[in-house]
């Protein structure tokens, strides 16, 4: 198991991915601070 | 969410399973003008053509994240007409997250999908029945009160 969250921090890579695994794009916008 | 919800190995291991995760910053340009973001975290489910679905906004610990990742997947299928797997995300949503905040909408959207999958309106009732006995205060039994004239 991953040990952390493997986060994207593109949209064209997450689609990408979306379509090649066949899975949901789950999008959060954190507060930068 | 940084500090207590991601680092959980269940949350980790959810996402990593079911999910595409993208983060970015609330001042991120052009996304957050595109998705009206006010407020953070705001968590976005989007479908594989980048369409959104479902959104939270504010903190959720573990024990709710991941009930709401699965209610918004359902839902995202919902909407895209996937009945099937619809109906399988609120399954598993009430069989595994039945005490959570989202268990209530869950029952109101699986009868809503089984109806629209079979055109049988029992489901419907169904729905209602089992809403007005385990969470008669929710929103979603009242938003159901139509469907308890249904035979």
């Amino acid at each position: 198991m991953a040990a952390q969250i493997e986060w994207v921090t593109s949209m064209d890579e997450a689609l990408k991915r979306a379509v090649a695994e066949r899975k949901p794009i789950l999008l959060d916008f954190f507060n930068p601070g | 969410m940084g500090a207590v919800t991601y680092p959980d190995p269940k949350v980790i291991a959810f996402i990593t399973d079911h999910m595409i995760p993208l983060q970015v910053p609330s001042d991120h340009k052009p996304l957050s003008s595109e998705f009206a973001v006010k407020w953070t975290p705001t968590l976005v489910t989007l479908d594989l053509e980048g369409n959104e679905h479902y959104r939270t906004v504010g903190f959720l610990p573990p024990e709710e994240l991941i009930p709401s990742l699965v209610l918004g997947i359902g839902i995202m299928h919902f909407e895209r007409g996937e009945f099937d797997q619809a109906i399988a995300a609120f399954d598993r949503l009430l069989k595994e997250h039945s005490k959570s905040d989202q268990a209530a909408q869950g029952i109101f959207f699986r009868g809503v999908a089984l109806y629209k999958s079979r055109k049988d309106p029992k489901p419907l009732r169904e729905a209602y029945d089992r809403l007005s006995a385990e969470y008669p205060g929710s929103p979603w039994t009242r938003r159901a009160y139509p469907y308890r004239l249904i035979n």
